[in-house]
């Protein structure tokens, strides 16, 4: 039906391996015919017949309004572009580690003549698994690139442990909880995982994290240990038979200078976490499940700090202060099974238990540490009214817009047969109705991503809604 | 009696077969020098010769051409980063410029002596002969337009941020006007008064040079890609998404004046271009329609036709006597202006 041409947006910071993918999906045999939009600065190394340079050129608007911001550069390339319509019919534009991906995104719907002829397909963006925690503690953009993304490639898997890697996946969440999350080494994954997505395409379903839309609980992890009496010692920080420093060896050219200051192992983002260790009645997930209470009601006391070294005692909520390597002495009182909370993923702060490994453990919804930029999400049965609904979004996007970088949702209108989806992009806001729901139960699913959400208030104008 | 009507008579025909890029006239208005989306470089005479003569190609795509005032050059550009200085005498060409940067904007001053090129956010300045004149690297934003003021050496370079005024003789001056906003285009009125600029926030600017005044001319609905001067000065038209607006500069100006509203089109526009010497007005747009107005007469369209596919191309000759339209599909048309 639509003759617009396919975008996809290839996001990441330096040395997450977006050449070696760029080259990949040029070199493999796709059927399409693929042209590159790439950034002033790319390292190029594409070796390919359509590949354009652009110089980054932020369109702003007198009045300020970063939701009318886009692209120039992006919009007089593809101007060009559309008159050599059957030369391709895909085009792959490449950003740096730098740019910021909303006004490329808010091209596509707010400039007149790209909002015609292309059609944004996807944002992906690449993370190098070895390095993204320090990127993100040092970098606001890096958190803007994940939070974008609708596909996030998580590179270099190979370079971590299965821990690390864990945490890394944590903290992605933590930003997005509702992009697709792909695991990979050197760059090599299927290329239907990147290329035709159809995020945007309000007739595809959307795809939400299940552990996502959960309550919040102020820990994002729980483990179970069965120990015996006396000292049990608890590490964090650096610990042996890692490998992240190993060079990848798939001709990346790019990241030379993203090691200068590494510390040991990544972990350098945190600060401090929180710990608690509570008994546990058995060694199920029943057990665990029938302390999440009592271990939610206990995050909420004043955590005692502890330096390294510092004897800890189950029932007491800890500030573990963070060090390069940091060990502490858990005294526990009897023999049996131990539930250990901890406000960050162990991966995020390099946690283990001393000769022991957890025979349970299960992740919790992720609250990213900066709180700058995250995720909520809402599920909820309840039939909408839809004019309630117009009007909270409505509001929402007036007085939010700026903060809330994407919004998806699918939701139930009362007396509807059909499915209400929509996404949006700051203010820009796209929605239909689709499907019926069928046998399918009904369920309202929505997302929020951006910075300095508040999940009352979010929750609050979704309660308004309840038809 | 009503006065006589003009109508557009249909002349000649040709299907390149490609999209149409660019077309320039000959200063004489007997040929036309044609840039397709190949980067193919074509002459065409449809008075003489019906079918064109193919002179070279930009690999991988044009992007722009410009004619030499009344003179016997022309340049071409291309995705290729080149630009090419061509002698219409032996249809001879040379390369005047390699770059890395896309050269899209390309203008000859009036009278001929001097062509400037824009590459990215530089701006390079080459005498009739080719040889480089001036090289004004580091301007603000990517240079979206180029305008000569007519018989004159002043050019003026707009970008996201303003435009920034030249001039190259007798001495090199140059000076900023900055604008938050990213411009567009950038059309001079004839008379070198009032310099115009359509921008991606959907406004209008003039600027008064010499009076030091600008003024910001709000209301459109999406951005302003297209500005038009009448000959004789007084009117601007402008375009945005499927509406035209042409501002009366006559009496008190176009400040706190409503515009006249052409709304003929139903779809976005993607041509619009005064009459070189006339009243009229033309326009083309993704509806197929291409469109002559009399804005100074009123609001109805004079004549119209409907074209097999997008109008890419309205070119009036140098005389204004006759018009090339070419849609996207690469069918050309050649009109001439009569009285009917």
């Amino acid at each position: 039906m639509s003759d617009r041409i396919p975008v996809t947006v290839l996001t990441g910071f330096l040395g997450s391996g977006k050449t070696t993918l760029l080259n990949r999906i040029l070199s493999e045999q796709h059927g399409k015919r693929i042209a590159v939009i790439e950034n002033e600065f790319g390292e190029v190394g594409v070796d390919h017949e359509l590949v354009i340079g652009a110089q980054e050129e932020i369109f702003e608007t007198a009045n300020g309004c970063i939701c009318c911001t886009v692209r120039g550069d992006l919009i007089r390339v593809l101007g060009q572009l559309r008159k050599r319509r059957e030369r391709f019919d895909y085009i792959l534009i490449e950003t740096t580690g730098l740019a910021d991906p909303g006004p490329v995104a808010q091209s596509f719907f707010v400039d007149e003549d790209l909002k015609e002829d292309f059609e944004l397909d996807a944002v992906v963006t690449l993370v190098d698994a070895a390095h993204v925690l320090r990127q993100l503690a040092d970098s606001p953009t890096a958190a803007d690139q994940i939070a974008f993304a609708d596909v996030l490639v998580l590179n270099k898997t190979d370079l971590v442990d299965a821990t690390t890697l864990a945490g890394v996946e944590q903290a992605l969440r933590g930003i997005n909880g509702t992009a697709r999350l792909v695991r990979t080494e050197r760059a090599s994954l299927p290329l239907d995982q990147v290329l035709d997505v159809g995020a945007f395409d309000l007739d595809r379903a959307l795809s939400v994290n299940a552990a996502f839309l959960e309550a919040p609980r102020p820990f994002e992890w729980a483990g179970l240990y069965t120990l015996p009496a006396g000292h049990a010692k608890l590490h964090t920080g650096a610990h042996e038979a890692s490998h992240e420093h190993g060079h990848d060896h798939a001709h990346e050219h790019e990241h030379e200078h993203e090691h200068e200051h590494e510390d040991a192992h990544g972990h350098a983002a945190l600060a401090a976490v929180s710990l608690l260790v509570l008994p546990v009645a058995g060694s199920d997930a029943e057990a665990l499940e029938a302390t999440l209470e009592a271990a939610t009601s206990a995050f909420g006391d004043t955590a005692r700090p502890a330096a390294s070294g510092t004897h800890l005692v189950p029932g007491t909520l800890y500030q573990l202060q963070l060090e390069h390597s940091a060990h502490f002495e858990l005294v526990l009182p009897k023999a049996g099974v131990w539930a250990v909370f901890t406000e960050h993923h162990p991966g995020e702060f390099g946690f283990h238990v001393r000769g022991e490994a957890a025979h349970l453990e299960r992740a919790f919804g992720s609250h990213h540490h900066d709180a700058e930029i995250g995720s909520i999400g809402i599920a909820d049965p309840r039939a909408l009214e839809p004019n309630k609904v117009n009007d909270w979004l409505s509001y929402l996007l007036q007085s939010r817009g700026a903060d809330i970088l994407r919004m998806k949702g699918v939701l139930n209108f009362r007396g509807e047969a059909r499915r209400y989806v929509f996404h949006g992009v700051h203010m820009i806001f796209e929605g239909k109705l689709e499907r019926p729901w069928g046998e399918q139960a009904r369920m309202n699913r929505l997302v929020f991503i951006g910075r300095k959400l508040d999940r009352h208030e979010l929750e609050a104008g979704f309660e308004s809604c309840i038809a | 009696m009503s006065p006589p009507r003009t109508r557009l008579a249909r002349r000649a025909h040709l299907e390149l077969g490609d999209y149409p890029v660019d077309a320039t006239w000959a200063a004489d208005g007997r040929a036309l020098v044609l840039a397709s989306g190949e980067g193919e470089i074509l002459w065409w005479a449809p008075a003489t010769a019906p079918a064109p003569q193919r002179l070279g190609q930009h690999a991988g795509g044009a992007l722009a051409l410009a004619w030499q005032g009344a003179g016997a050059h022309f340049a071409s550009s291309g995705q290729d980063g080149q630009v090419w200085l061509w002698d219409a005498r032996d249809r001879s060409h040379r390369l005047l410029r390699q770059s890395a940067q896309w050269s899209e904007q390309l203008a000859f001053a009036s009278h001929g002596r001097l062509l400037a090129v824009a590459s990215g956010r530089e701006l390079a300045i080459y005498d009739a002969s080719g040889a480089l004149r001036s090289s004004l690297p580091e301007h603000p934003g990517v240079i979206a337009a180029l305008a000569w003021r007519h018989k004159s050496s002043e050019l003026v370079a707009a970008f996201n941020g303003g435009v920034r005024w030249y001039r190259f003789e007798p001495a090199q001056e140059a000076r900023d006007y900055p604008w938050s906003g990213a411009c567009l285009t950038a059309s001079w009125s004839p008379d070198g008064r009032v310099l115009a600029s359509g921008l991606q926030d959907g406004t209008v600017h003039f600027w008064y040079l010499a009076a030091d005044q600008n003024s910001q001319m709000k209301g459109y609905g999406a951005k302003v890609a297209l500005t038009s001067w009448s000959a004789n000065s007084r009117y601007l038209a402008s375009a945005a998404d499927s509406m035209i607006v042409v501002w009366d500069f006559g009496g008190r100006g176009p400040e706190g004046t409503r515009p006249i509203q052409l709304d003929a089109h139903t779809a976005r526009l993607t041509q619009l271009a005064y009459q070189p010497g006339g009243t009229h007005l033309a326009s083309g747009g993704r509806d197929c329609r291409l469109m002559l107005w009399q804005p100074a007469q009123g609001s109805e369209a004079v004549d119209a036709d409907l074209l097999p596919d997008e109008i890419a191309l309205v070119r009036w000759s140098p005389d204004g006597q006759q018009l090339l339209v070419a849609d996207r599909s690469g069918a050309l048309t050649l009109y001439g202006v009569e009285r009917a």
